[in-house]
């Protein structure tokens, strides 16, 4: 294993008086693939935003692509996620108001990206959306809707990419192609890849598969 | 699916990745790029932003008009105050001339016009009239232009001719060109006053006014030691000297002089204080339209925000902090801000000539555009400092929006908003306090509205928080309509303490205008025109009265004729039963005294003279028999520190007679009539020979107008060549047009406010509505018909407006009475049922708005909706 992507100790979770997770030992490894599965309120959502530094931890230790994430405040996460992560969800969550390539050069625009409309259109036209550049959220399907959130993921290159049931929201044809697509993006940039996912099918493309239950990981399975 | 994914590539470095040139991660987004995210975020067509658009254009519009207005209004006041003074400043000295050292320094200061005023008794044949002689030099008029009935626009009249008003022809007998005398010396009358420029500001007196030469009264021996007469000088400023000043250099310069002092601020001094109130009252409702346009504004960005919370929570994803939030939708806040400022004060300066073009030659503004640098930067400064207290709370609120909320993960708790947004809002309070004491004219009237205002706010608030708390604890009703009804005013992210407080204060402003503008009209329609006649006729003999009303109703048909007994006599005597004050004895006579001086006019009554309030006491019955009793100013009683039941009195004809103090009156010194400090019972004076005054009104002509008819001044003058006829209408009714423009502007301003108040309604029903789409939606696929839920749709917006109404009306009139008792002085007059009228027609706007604006979601069809959620 090279060095790793994240080491997480001890993680801890709590809202309110709800302790969500319990106490992770996760270590992913750079480039690595890895889906975590689970029933619902297994805490697979509230470890990825921990990961992502969506959310603080209670307790224990974290460390992202050699930031410690446990020592950040809010607005500190928000920016060592610029460069560091990249994030599909489900709903995609593109910004209605600005087109594609806005939508795509946005992330490099936060991360101070001096030729961020140009990279933003190379993105697209990586996944295929180059007759697209200028079309509006609302203008394209679902599927290119999609595709647009992987570009915005990845243009700023992170070496984590996160996705969070990123088909969950497609018809099975296109959420395959879907996916073929993230692998693909992902194996050209190299970043370490963790899904979150209900669809067993798809874990199995991945490496490595951690399976969650009432916060803590109840199986590690490599393949 | 292929096999899975080995790990492949190394960890490439944190920040350092990217096919592109790059610079170093900013810790805070720069503001150019917080612009470019902000300008592509931000639909031109300002989507979600209109309610802000429209509330703040409503407000600075206001407040740009009104400015403009208010400015147009002073300058127009200013510039007719020199019409009415005749100058910039003007003096006056009894029973002497100016001296060589005064008319010098006079001079100094620009063009001089000098004059003398006396009364004096003009004779033609048969007919002798009592006329105001008025001498002037031949640079008058210094400002205006005297016109003649023949056309001609003239000076002071030639040697041995004089400008007769058509009352004096007309009592005379004379037309151009006719002979008459005063004081002996022959004069021609060289024509007939049309329009005399400085008439308003010559003061009332007892006679008709006839000009001549400056020369004529010395010739004519009127202006010898001891004669009653007035040296009047008016000057036109040769720069551009402050009056007050120029007034009060003068004072100092010759202190002994003896001067009297006006200058064209003041120059009708009657309407000055009224003006100056005015003002500061329109000023109290720009403040309003600003402060319910705040709420509107605040409604409109936290609406906004609301609408655009994953946007946030997606920005924050991809890596903007909670700084970067702030930069990039306070910018977009800013950019509409500055749209709908500039949209403002182009209609503030638009509105001004539409106003004036709409009210016609009534409204005392130019009618051209009035472009006034002040007023529009005042506006555009309370636009930006009420849009930065108002839209500060909802966007540190959106600093705040979590990323988490993208994810289906719990969300912790927010960060409280109130640590960014106490600072601009403190700044944007203390500013706009500050810019409203800078600019006021009476800072401790401002301060109090300001203080209202928020106290009104707060309260709304409170009581907002109150109902919310209340719904929620109040039992679950069975039916799911009136429970959907009931929860609307407590759940999550319910608009309630928003509407309370947004239509409480509109529909506390509705009241309040309402009360102020009912009160104002009845004061004005329950004095001036009862008091304001057309002739005010003098020395009428009392056994001749019917006569007099014969004469008057056949050469003026319908006239309206008003006699009073009128006495002349002087106060002895007043105090305590046994411990009377002579007045002789005092050492001084104090200021406000003055009518213990010398004789005063006396009259009796049966009942309360019109205008008059009683104040303290009773009136005496009709037919009163009893010990004779007075009725005195109250401000005189202040003065020499009367009270009820003490003695007065006063000697009549050589006789001490004494009465009982019943009551005190406030009467109104501003208008002209006939006002007594002293009002007798009957049985104290009718026994004494005395005459009656008497004033005429002459009825409305079907167009309109007053004709006043040819033969009623010779006829009069011939029948009762012992009284003394004055045409006073055409002055008092120049004196009510101002009044009536000043009142038909404040209408204007306050029309606009009221406005702003509409827009603010309409915005929080709209952002309401929005939170209620999805309930609608869900209770038509339930089964609810549409008339069910627009039943409970109305019966929730109905509680809550019919509640706010009780809240309005006393908060509205509370204020109302505040501003017409203290900030006007006048008498608290309001219209009931026209408030009422005013109250229920912002229910039925709410309403009617709420019904608009539930229709079309009640029109589509269900599953549409659900679809398009």
């Amino acid at each position: 294993m090279t060095s790793p992507a994240i080491r997480a100790s001890g993680l801890t979770l709590t809202l309110g008086q709800t302790e969500i997770l319990k106490g992770l030992d996760l270590d992913v490894a750079a480039g690595e693939t890895l889906a975590l599965l689970g029933p619902s309120g297994s805490g697979k959502s509230s470890l990825m935003a921990l990961l992502t530094g969506l959310e603080r931890a209670s307790g224990g230790t974290l460390d992202v692509a050699g930031a410690d994430f446990s020592a950040l405040d809010e607005d500190a996460l928000a920016r060592a996620r610029r460069g560091r992560i990249g994030i599909v969800l489900q709903a995609f969550h593109l910004l209605p108001t600005m087109t594609a390539r806005e939508n795509v050069a946005t992330p490099l625009e936060l991360a101070g990206e001096a030729d961020a409309q140009a990279r933003a259109a190379d993105e697209l036209a990586a996944v295929g959306l180059a007759h697209r550049l200028d079309h509006y959220p609302a203008q394209l399907s679902g599927g290119e809707q999609q595709r647009v959130a992987i570009a915005r993921a990845l243009a700023p290159r992170p070496p984590l990419l996160f996705a969070d049931e990123p088909t969950g929201n497609l018809d099975a044809a296109t959420g395959a192609s879907i996916i073929d697509l993230l692998f693909e993006r992902r194996a050209a940039t190299g970043a370490t890849l963790i899904i979150i996912t209900h669809d067993p099918d798809l874990a199995r493309r991945c490496a490595r598969i951690v399976t969650l239950g009432d916060g803590r990981i109840v199986s590690d399975v490599r393949s | 699916m292929s096999a899975p994914d080995a790990p492949s590539a190394p960890l490439p470095q944190a920040g350092g990745v990217g096919g592109g040139p790059r610079t170093a991660t900013p810790a805070r987004l720069p503001w150019s790029t917080a612009w470019r995210l902000a300008r592509a975020d931000l639909s031109w067509r300002f989507r979600g932003l209109r309610l802000l658009l429209a509330c703040l254009f409503l407000g600075v519009g206001a407040l740009a008009a009104i400015g403009t207005l208010t400015g147009s209004i002073e300058r127009e006041l200013a510039s007719r105050g020199r019409a009415i003074l005749g100058g910039d400043i003007g003096l006056e000295v009894w029973q002497r001339e100016l001296t060589p050292a005064e008319t010098s320094a006079l001079r100094a200061l620009g063009r001089v016009s000098i004059g003398t005023r006396l009364q004096a008794t003009a004779t033609a044949g048969a007919a002798t009239v009592p006329v105001q002689l008025k001498a002037v030099d031949g640079n008058w008029p210094l400002v205006g232009t005297m016109r003649l009935k023949d056309g001609r626009s003239v000076g002071a009249p030639p040697q041995g001719q004089a400008w007769l008003a058509e009352g004096a022809a007309e009592r005379l007998g004379l037309l151009p060109g006719g002979r008459f005398t005063i004081a002996g010396q022959p004069l021609t009358v060289g024509g007939i006053i049309a329009d005399e420029p400085d008439r308003l500001g010559e003061g009332f007196a007892w006679g008709v006014p006839v000009i001549v030469r400056a020369e004529f009264p010395a010739t004519a021996g009127l202006t010898a030691t001891g004669a009653q007469f007035r040296t009047r000088a008016r000057v036109d400023f040769a720069a551009p000297y402050d009056p007050g000043e120029a007034a009060d250099s003068l004072k100092r310069r010759f202190p002994t002089a003896g001067f009297a002092l006006r200058t064209r601020d003041n120059a009708a001094p009657g309407a000055e204080s009224f003006v100056e109130r005015m003002g500061e009252f329109l000023v109290l409702v720009g403040l309003a339209a600003l402060v319910i346009a705040g709420i509107g504004i605040g409604l409109g960005v936290a609406s906004w925000l609301e609408g655009r919370r994953t946007s946030i929570a997606t920005l924050k994803v991809l890596g903007a902090t909670s700084g970067d939030i702030a930069r990039i939708t306070l910018l977009q806040v800013t950019a509409a801000s500055f749209v709908a400022i500039l949209a403002g004060l182009a209609a503030g300066v638009l509105a001004t000539p539409l106003l004036a073009a709409a009210l016609g030659q009534l409204l005392p503004v130019s009618s051209g555009f009035v472009f006034d640098p002040r007023a529009l930067g005042v506006a555009a400064i309370y636009g930006l400092l009420v849009a930065l207290v108002f839209t500060a709370p909802p966007l540190a609120r959106a600093r705040a929006f979590p990323a988490m909320a993208l994810m289906r993960a719990r969300v912790s708790s927010l960060a409280l908003p109130w640590r960014h947004a106490a600072l601009p809002v403190g700044l944007g309070l203390a500013a706009i306090v500050a810019l409203a004491l800078a600019t006021a004219a009476q800072p401790k009237v401002t301060l109090g509205f300001l203080g209202g205002a928020a106290g009104t706010l707060a309260l709304l608030g409170l009581l907002g928080w109150a109902l919310r708390r209340l719904a929620a604890r109040l039992p679950r009703p069975r039916g799911p309509l009136l429970r959907t009804a009931l929860a609307n005013l407590h759940r999550p992210g319910s608009q309630v303490p928003a509407l309370v407080t947004a239509l409480g204060f509109g529909l506390s402003a509705f009241v309040l205008l309402a009360a102020v503008q009912t009160s104002m009209s009845a004061n004005i329609a329950a004095r001036v025109p009862q008091r304001a006649p057309d002739f005010f006729v003098l020395d009428v003999p009392r056994e001749r009265a019917g006569e007099f009303r014969s004469a008057v109703a056949t050469a003026a048909p319908g006239a309206e004729v008003r006699m009073v007994p009128n006495l002349r006599g002087a106060i002895l005597a007043y105090g305590p039963p046994g411990a009377m004050t002579r007045v002789a004895d005092l050492p001084k006579v104090a200021d406000n005294a003055w009518a213990l001086r010398g004789e005063r006019g006396l009259t009796y009554s049966d009942g309360v003279p019109e205008g008059n309030t009683l104040t303290a006491g009773h009136w005496w019955p009709k037919n009163y028999a009893g010990p004779p009793l007075v009725s005195v100013d109250e401000k005189l009683a202040d003065a020499i520190g009367l009270r009820l039941g003490d003695h007065l009195s006063v000697s009549l004809l050589g006789v001490e007679r004494e009465a009982t103090i019943a009551s005190f009156r406030r009467i109104d010194w501003d208008s002209m009539g006939f006002n007594y400090v002293l009002v007798f019972s009957p049985n104290m004076l009718a026994d004494a020979p005395h005459n009656l005054a008497a004033t005429i009104d002459l009825p409305m002509g079907p167009d309109g107008t007053k004709h006043r008819p040819p033969g009623l001044l010779r006829s009069l003058v011939r029948a009762f060549p012992a009284a003394s006829v004055v045409e006073t209408g055409p002055i008092l009714r120049d004196a009510r047009a101002l009044l009536d423009q000043i009142s038909l502007a404040i209408l204007a301003a306050a029309g606009v406010a009221v406005l702003a108040g509409i827009a603010v309604l309409i915005g929080a029903i709209a952002a309401a509505r929005a939170a209620r789409i999805y309930d609608t939606a869900v209770l038509r696929v339930l089964g609810a018909s549409r008339g069910q839920v627009l039943g409970v749709l109305l019966g929730e917006y109905g509680l809550l407006a019919l509640l706010l109404a009780l809240i309005a009306l006393p908060l509205g009139s509370a204020v109302a009475w505040g501003i017409v008792v203290h900030l006007f002085g006048f008498e608290w007059l309001p219209d009931w049922p026209r408030i009422l009228a005013v109250l229920g027609a912002g229910l039925v706007l709410i309403l009617g708005f709420a019904a608009a604006a539930t229709l079309p979601v009640l029109r589509a069809r269900p599953a549409q909706v659900l679809r398009e959620l």
